[in-house]
């Protein structure tokens, strides 16, 4: 790109950063853009994957109050979710998102929170927020996937699966994870989408489907 | 409210017009970058250029290390995946290692184990795959380079599978140790082209003394066979030494008819897509063979006796499964097709020579069971035994005329073999009387 241009497209996006009624909207906008990431993923669009992912990234990050008290709140919420403690933990992770609402790992383990609590609208809203700050976090992108299989949302759990397999630190880790999930996963909707991400990034995968007979199985050539 | 979300989605938009004139072209993946360094040197490896296999090697022992996992939680399952896989028990190997993986990816023994359950699991893709990436982790590790030959070798990549191979060798700590398991994977590996890559590799490495020609493909002569005096690599035994006098009825008819029968292997964009026999019918290169051994051919080579030549289909079709190849070949004999088709065929022995699974020349025996016609095409039942690979080969009677086409088996049953009869090649066209022979059994008339 012409550097003249990138300047000027730089400037224009401060602008309308600063711009009044933005910081309302953010949220909103922000679910927007993930929404797109999965919607894109899920259409194999890699290029425009890494467009919303970049929109994202150009968010101001919320200033922590208090990070100390933060980081002590989000300890005891992990350690109120080890020994299955969910209202404790529920509590430690909301006092830790006050002192510091840019809190990734908070948002995440709320997320992880809510989807042990079945309550999957706010499990979605939890790790949508943990994806609007930081939208390459696969384990965030691995818990929304299981928040959409359980409510046999398939596309989305591919969008978001796809994302996983992106995003990943360790790409073969993450295919293989991919590859027993669609080979083992008693949840059709996990298990099919595992399967349909696999295919997406044209990755090997042993077909479950039994192949028909050929004509004469007795014969060979 | 409208209006505002009117604006709210034309801001959204003149963001993303900007953010898509700045976005930088994507990288090229992870694996995609380790697998372009283990290629190259595979690619040098094939051609023998060390100094460049060095050179890549290095740039691959220079990517940056993934993570570290978590080896404690990884061990009891690699260990798990170790006493199923010595037991044979694939599916639980597969499962123990895939756990062991995930816990720990940057082991490169447990990334190695599970590329190798793959391999023994019919999964060469994913053997593949695993097996570069352990060579991310260790790309001097021979048995994941012998693992990765392998997987190339079983979907029928010959030249990735002998580069591969001949990295195994390379760095091996024990190379006499990996001469030998390629010489035993040349010799007993049930894929044709596993068998195929290991030889081509041999040849990379020891080209004057260990590379065999791919007719060592047989069984090592037995102990009481006399050696060849010209070529002691034969096993067809072209000079063979005893008199022919001393030779019983059945080695009569393999030595004529083994320089007449031909090995046919067939190519698509540089891969070897098919492997079958078929056999000389006139003195200057006609071969007929199956159909189906040439149907997915873009390039054809043909070895009958010590001659080799490429060839053409100058006619082939589906019923009879029958094709005729016009090659370079030239040769003082050939065979003589029978067009005798009749009950008392029935009991008559027959002899069977042909590449099975790449095994050249194989030749066994058997009687005539039957007389069978299927849609509409003559076949002659046979007993003796005959495997993919065998197709295309002669099935010849005592006389050392060809009664058969050998064509198909029956998977269920035993020995219960199918060859196409020679009189339907004459009947359907295959046959050129200025240049092919042909005759009925003399005392076995309708």
């Amino acid at each position: 790109m012409n550097p003249a241009c990138r300047i000027l497209a730089l400037i224009l996006a401060s602008w309308l950063a600063a711009s009044p009624g933005f910081a309302q909207e953010t949220s909103e906008r922000n679910r927007f853009f993930v929404q797109q990431m999965i919607d894109l993923a899920a259409a194999n669009n890699p290029q425009a994957v890494e467009t919303m992912q970049r929109m994202l990234e150009q968010n101001p990050r919320p200033v922590a109050s208090d990070p100390a008290a933060a980081s002590t709140a989000l300890q005891q919420g992990q350690a109120a979710l080890q020994r299955d403690d969910l209202n404790a933990a529920l509590s430690e992770f909301q006092k830790a998102l006050q002192a510091d609402p840019g809190n990734v790992d908070a948002f995440n383990h709320l997320g992880l929170l809510y989807r042990k609590l079945n309550q999957f609208t706010d499990a979605d809203r939890a790790l949508q927020q943990a994806l609007a700050l930081e939208p390459t976090r696969a384990v965030a992108w691995f818990q929304l996937a299981q928040v959409y299989g359980l409510q046999n949302d398939e596309r989305r759990t591919i969008g978001a699966l796809s994302n996983t397999y992106r995003y990943a630190q360790n790409s073969m880790r993450a295919e293989e994870i991919l590859r027993y999930i669609a080979e083992n996963e008693a949840s059709d909707t996990l298990r099919n989408a595992a399967l349909g991400t696999l295919r997406l990034h044209q990755l090997p995968v042993q077909s479950p489907i039994v192949p028909p007979l050929p004509n004469n199985p007795t014969l060979f050539r | 409210m409208l209006l505002f979300r009117i604006a709210l989605a034309l801001r959204n938009l003149l963001m993303l017009t900007i953010v898509l004139a700045t976005t930088l072209p994507a990288a090229a993946g992870q694996y995609e970058t380790i697998d372009y360094y283990v290629q190259q040197m595979i690619i040098f490896a094939g051609a023998n250029d060390a100094v460049s296999v060095q050179t890549f090697h290095e740039q691959l022992e220079n990517q940056q290390r993934p993570a570290p996992g978590d080896a404690l939680q990884a061990r009891p399952f690699s260990q798990q995946g170790q006493e199923h896989l010595g037991r044979g028990d694939l599916k639980n190997a597969l499962a123990a290692f895939r756990q062991a993986f995930i816990a720990d990816p940057v082991d490169a023994d447990i990334a190695h184990h599970l590329a190798l359950t793959y391999l023994r699991l019919n999964r060469p893709r994913e053997a593949e795959r695993l097996a570069v990436y352990t060579l991310y982790l260790a790309s001097a590790r021979s048995p994941a380079w012998l693992t990765l030959g392998q997987a190339y070798g079983q979907t029928g990549d010959i030249p990735r599978a002998a580069g591969a191979f001949a990295n195994a060798h390379r760095f091996a700590r024990n190379q006499p140790q990996v001469l030998e398991q390629l010489r035993q994977l040349a010799t007993t590996d049930s894929v044709d082209t596993v068998r195929i890559s290991a030889l081509q590799a041999l040849q990379v490495i020891q080209p004057p003394t260990a590379a065999a020609p791919v007719s060592t493909l047989q069984s090592p002569d037995p102990p009481n066979s006399p050696p060849s005096s010209t070529n002691p690599n034969s096993p067809r035994g072209a000079s063979h030494p005893q008199s022919p006098d001393q030779e019983n009825p059945r080695q009569q008819i393999y030595r004529r008819s083994i320089p007449l029968t031909c090995l046919i292997v067939t190519s698509r964009n540089g891969k070897m897509t098919d492997l079958g026999s078929g056999l000389l019918v006139s003195p200057d290169g006609l071969v007929i063979t199956n159909a189906h051994v040439i149907e997915k051919a873009g390039n054809l080579a043909v070895r009958c006796g010590d001659q080799e030549s490429v060839a053409r289909v100058r006619r082939q079709s589906r019923k009879p499964d029958l094709a005729l190849l016009e090659t370079s070949l030239k040769s003082s004999d050939s065979f003589v097709l029978n067009k005798t088709y009749h009950q008392g065929l029935i009991g008559l022995d027959v002899f069977v020579i042909g590449n099975p699974y790449g095994l050249e020349g194989t030749f066994s025996n058997g009687i005539i069971s039957g007389l069978r016609e299927i849609d509409g095409v003559r076949y002659i039942q046979i007993s003796a035994p005959i495997s993919p690979g065998n197709s295309g080969g002669p099935v010849i009677l005592g006389d050392g005329t060809v009664i058969g086409i050998a064509t198909m088996g029956a998977k269920v049953g035993q020995n219960l073999n199918f060859a196409i009869a020679a009189v339907e090649a004459v009947n359907a066209g295959f046959f050129d009387s200025a240049r092919m022979k042909s005759q009925a059994l003399k005392d076995k008339g309708p």
